[in-house]
């Protein structure tokens, strides 16, 4: 085969020859209307293959249309693309659908939160109410490693539901195991296991509830925060008194003495509870949390103060 | 008879013999990041095979209808991308319409067909190779997607087993990917030779 170059110069030649004839001749044009005569064939065909094919994609563009709700791209940019699955749907887009359809869904998505919701009811022309406290997440634990009991050292897959799937991994049946199955379920990179312990960073915290799905112990709930921070009753042994003391320094043993203390605390199956619609920061609230006998009620939020050491750790400092 | 085993050892050849992605290593990239669930890398092989048909047989049409008669071979590569790209998005198009989940789940490789490598390479390995008539020019393009399909099908499907098999924590990821790539190659060498 002649090479191409070859080919197309011989062309250049044939061209600026007729060119040149009809023209004035002058030196200086000469070697632009060379330029010229190689240069419209190559032009002019491609410019015929960009406009066929624009065309058929103009044909294909009308007949393969597919209509998308423009809202939809709209929703999907209001949300905050995490991809968490706080909502229960597969992702953020497929959410965006979903509560086009279904406008009961507007709350879903937790890391949004009421800024969010508002703005999709926006979108949607829909009036929402956005009262109502953020749901965070509170650990119902609140003992390191050094407040356990351990009978002996596990040594299996590090992670709290292969953990509890075996019995003994540490004393008490209810506490955190601190292999942070929460940690990996978080998206906002707002958990920590500090010292054996789940600790929820509510700077962080979106109130997603994925790391409460993540818990093989269901330790940790999602509780409204309508007082930051929130006073809570951290443990869940259902243990009696003098078990749970054996096995943990800092568990709740029944007493009943916040309780006393106070309406919104309330002691049943060994273990204390507070309702948490009823807490405020009141001084017989402060007492009971003061009163506990092993610190057991703590504050989680912002600006939740260092909950009390417990007793042993105390006398030994 | 003759032309048609003529075609048929032509299509043979791309697919197994001179397969794009085992001998020429053109498509690496599809073949290696969409080959993780076979469902999805046959879709792709066929949106692939699609494209290679559709821009082979419309680039030899304007190679031998309008470059070679206006001696204007030197813009083949652009002539042939502009084409390329053109029916990349009509693919494109086609899925998003009548497959959306398939279009969903291929994400940004859709678009990133146009610079797959499998199709420049066929458009103008059908010059080289001195394809003379439409019909052969067809046949080949066809073929050649078939056997990116073949590759990335085969190569999901190994990887769909090593999911499940121990392998040596230093290996695991891309470099396991990267052998099994080799020793597949390997074995498609044994094919060679098999048709001129």
């Amino acid at each position: 085969m002649t090479p191409a170059i070859y080919d197309s110069s011989f062309m250049i030649y044939d061209l600026a020859a007729t060119s040149v004839s009809l023209l004035p001749n002058h030196q200086s044009s000469f070697i632009l209307h060379q330029l010229w005569g190689s240069a419209w064939p190559a032009g002019v065909t491609m410019l015929g293959l960009a406009l066929a094919f624009a065309i058929v994609l103009l044909i294909a563009r009308t007949r393969l249309k597919v209509e998308v709700d423009p809202r939809v791209e709209q929703v999907a940019g209001l949300l905050p693309q995490a991809g968490c699955g706080a909502c229960g749907f597969a992702g953020c887009n497929q959410y965006a659908q979903a509560v086009l359809n279904d406008m009961q869904l507007i709350g879903k998505c937790t890391p949004g939160g009421a800024d969010v919701a508002g703005k999709i009811a926006g979108v949607l022309n829909v009036q929402i109410d956005n009262s109502g406290p953020p749901v965070r997440p509170v650990v119902l634990c609140r003992a390191h490693t050094a407040d356990r009991t351990y009978y002996a050292a596990y040594r299996g897959i590090q992670s709290c539901t292969a953990a509890n799937a075996l019995a003994g991994a540490q004393a008490c049946k209810f506490g955190c195991l601190g292999f942070g199955d929460c940690v990996r379920a978080c998206k906002f990179n707002a958990l920590r296991v500090v010292d054996g312990l789940a600790t929820v960073n509510y700077r962080k915290c979106t109130g997603c509830a994925a790391c409460s799905k993540a818990c093989p112990r269901n330790l940790i709930v999602m509780v409204p925060f309508h007082q930051d921070p929130m006073m809570t009753v951290a443990c869940s042994s259902r243990e009696n008194g003098k078990t749970t003391r054996a096995m943990c320094q800092v568990g709740c043993i029944g007493c009943g003495l916040c309780a006393k203390q106070s309406d919104a605390f309330k002691a049943e199956d060994n273990l204390a509870r507070l309702d948490y619609a009823r807490y405020e920061p009141s001084g017989q609230n402060e007492t009971a949390c003061n009163k506990c006998p092993t610190g057991a009620i703590v504050y989680r939020g912002k600006s939740a103060p260092a909950p009390r050491p417990p007793k042993a750790r105390q006398a030994v400092s | 008879m003759d032309r048609f085993v003529t075609l048929l050892m032509g299509f043979l050849s791309v697919v197994l013999v001179n397969n794009f992605v085992f001998t020429k290593f053109l498509g690496a990239c599809p073949y290696l990041g969409v080959s993780g669930r076979i469902g999805k890398a046959l879709g792709m092989g066929l949106a692939v095979t699609f494209v290679t048909a559709l821009s082979g047989t419309l680039t030899w049409m304007v190679d031998a209808w309008i470059l070679t008669p206006l001696h204007l071979e030197i813009t083949r590569y652009i002539c042939y991308i502009v084409i390329i790209a053109g029916a990349v998005q009509l693919v494109e198009m086609y899925v998003r319409k009548f497959f959306p989940s398939l279009y969903e789940a291929f994400g940004v490789y859709l678009p990133l067909i146009a610079t797959n490598c499998v199709i420049l390479g066929l458009c103008l390995f059908l010059d080289i190779w001195g394809t003379d008539n439409l019909l052969e020019a067809v046949v080949l393009s066809t073929g050649t997607g078939i056997g990116f399909t073949v590759a990335i099908c085969i190569m999901a499907a190994i990887r769909e087993e090593l999911a499940l098999a121990d392998v040596p924590e230093a290996l695991q990821g891309v470099p396991i990917t990267l052998i099994t790539a080799g020793l597949l190659t390997l074995a498609f060498m044994g094919f060679a030779g098999m048709i001129k």
